[in-house]
């Protein structure tokens, strides 16, 4: 099948703007509604929007569209919607339903949350521990869902014969980049030493190959280009935003490293959006697990396979110690899911919204105009989403 | 297929692993120490985990078919941490293989790996099926062809 470059949405829809609450790596004694309800009557607040300004709702299921409407006093939606993460399918769901007139303007949120799956310390708290589990449980022989990153993360190993360090850089890289986000979980600067030393969780990857679990919220608001020009902050256009998904989906049955989402992402960002990476001003590849950093370097086309990780030493600003492509383009400098928090994407495009419209303080860009975010795994969630401003 | 399980029994042993109707000819099988994967009975292409249709040609006539076991591992982690499960307590770190099964490419079974140590499990090694009891219930593993070196 051909890669279709249609796409009538191309710039029609924006960003206003986008909040968060900053994460934290322990347990906070809030729930999930109380943390997006901060983010989201923040970032109203910031926008002058009232909540009779909004009319349409969107975010994962942890927090229901209903509830944070009754909570936020929202009066009248003509849409909402609670679909999976990571979080390009809730930008992708909120601005087809712009564009396509169900709704005007959308409150997008995302609440990242110490889950009793995820951590130990978290499973111990009683409030935590009666929410719906997030993941099955019970048995140990299979690579379901994160354990399959640690099984490519391997067979990546053994495959182009990769020294672990190289996927240090990406851990340090986004350690390195939080020391200059207040609202990151983790901000300690990390050495080598660190990374290698660190507890082995599921062998090859350890603790620092890992996004941390934390607590807290982004909000974003989606409408018309027309509307977001009316409000204080510069719109940041949706260029083009697809998902990606092969048939061999399920973590044991995939082909090769050579051959699922990400690469389906890829090829549509690229038939749809008029720029690509040479054009764009910083990057935000997701880094739940540092194998799939590596992996999209690759997969979108910086460098060869097996070679992001030769690719990120040879394109490594030792000054601030961490990633400048091309001595130009920051990686993830918010910290990413490994230091800023695992956000599923939501803060990865926050810091992407803020950078493209000169929010970003001592981390801001210069200039930044053109950015993309590749969001997402290997199985059943690869995306991509190319921003742009005026 | 008639079983000599009753549904109720057959979905209590496995609900913890995800049972449903289109597995439960592959977990029954597990009763009987057969690997069963689903295999078309129009265009003879094996897939899993089962689906009730042939991803290949849409033919509904799918059946849980014999496998050997016999394959090459693919994948390979050792868990250092883990669900709890009976017998497994991570102090050894747990390995788990995704195997190329030989009987067609592409086509993998994910078990873990017993009978050797860890340091000699490594992938592209060839495994052969063997079973174990987990809580009574037998549990597919692979071994390593020729045992330990």
């Amino acid at each position: 099948m051909s890669t279709s470059s249609r796409n009538p949405m191309k710039d029609q829809v924006a960003f206003a703007g986008a909040a968060t609450t900053g994460f934290s790596a322990h347990n906070t004694d809030r729930t999930p509604l109380s943390l997006a309800a901060e983010a989201c009557s923040k970032l109203l607040r910031e926008c002058g929007l009232k909540a009779s300004d909004i009319d349409g709702i969107c975010g994962p299921s942890s927090v229901s569209a209903g509830d944070l409407q009754n909570t936020l006093g929202i009066p009248e939606l003509t849409w909402w919607s609670n679909p999976p993460i990571p979080f390009v399918n809730q930008v992708i769901q909120a601005a087809s339903a712009v564009h396509a007139g169900v709704c005007d303007t959308v409150l997008v949120y995302h609440v990242p949350y110490r889950h009793a799956f995820f951590t130990a310390s978290a499973l111990r708290d009683p409030f935590r521990r009666v929410m719906p589990a997030i993941a099955p449980g019970g048995n140990p022989d299979t690579m379901w869902g994160p354990i399959g990153y640690t099984a490519w993360a391997s067979r990546y190993i053994h495959e182009y014969n990769v020294p672990k360090e190289r996927f240090g850089l990406v851990a340090i890289n986004d350690r390195s980049n939080a020391q200059d986000n207040p609202g990151a979980a983790m901000r300690e600067p990390m050495t080598m030493d660190d990374y290698m030393s660190a507890r082995m969780v599921r062998w090859p990857l350890c603790l620092l190959d890992m996004d941390v679990p934390v607590d807290g919220a982004d909000a974003f608001i989606i409408t018309t280009t027309e509307r977001a020009r009316d409000l204080p902050f510069s719109p940041v256009m949706i260029n083009a935003a697809v998902l990606g998904m092969v048939d061999a989906n399920v973590e044991d049955q995939t082909v090769s490293l050579e051959h699922h989402g990400h690469h389906v992402v890829a090829k549509a960002l690229k038939a749809k959006s008029d720029f690509w990476i040479d054009d764009i001003d910083v990057y935000f590849p997701y880094d739940g697990f540092t194998i799939i950093t590596l992996n999209w370097l690759e997969n979108i086309g910086f460098c060869g396979r097996g070679e992001a990780g030769d690719f990120l030493a040879a394109n490594w600003d030792a000054e601030k110690n961490r990633i400048l492509i091309n001595g130009r383009i920051p990686v993830n400098p918010h910290g990413g899911a490994l230091s800023e928090g695992g956000s599923q994407g939501s803060g990865h495009i926050r810091e992407a919204i803020h950078q493209l419209q000169g929010r970003a303080g001592v981390r801001q860009v210069a200039n930044a105009r053109r950015t993309m975010v590749t969001a997402g795994g290997f199985f059943y969630n690869a995306q991509g989403l190319a921003l742009h401003r005026d | 297929m008639s079983r000599s399980i009753s549904d109720s029994d057959l979905v209590s042993t496995f609900a913890h692993l995800g049972i449903d109707r289109d597995s439960a000819a592959h977990y029954a099988g597990r009763l009987e120490h057969l690997l069963l994967i689903n295999r078309c009975g129009e265009c003879s292409t094996y897939h899993h985990p089962p689906r009730p249709m042939c991803p290949k040609c849409w033919s509904t006539d799918v059946a849980a078919t014999e496998v050997t076991g016999d394959g090459v591992i693919d994948l390979l982690i050792f868990l250092h941490q883990g669900p709890q499960a009976p017998g497994v307590d991570y102090s050894t770190p747990y390995p788990v293989a995704s195997v190329a099964l030989d009987e067609q490419a592409g086509l993998r079974f994910t078990a873990t790996v017993i009978g050797s140590p860890n340091e000699e499990i490594a992938i592209g090694q060839r495994v052969t099926l063997d079973w174990f009891d987990r809580a009574g219930v037998p549990t597919p593993a692979f071994r390593l062809v020729g045992g330990a070196a």
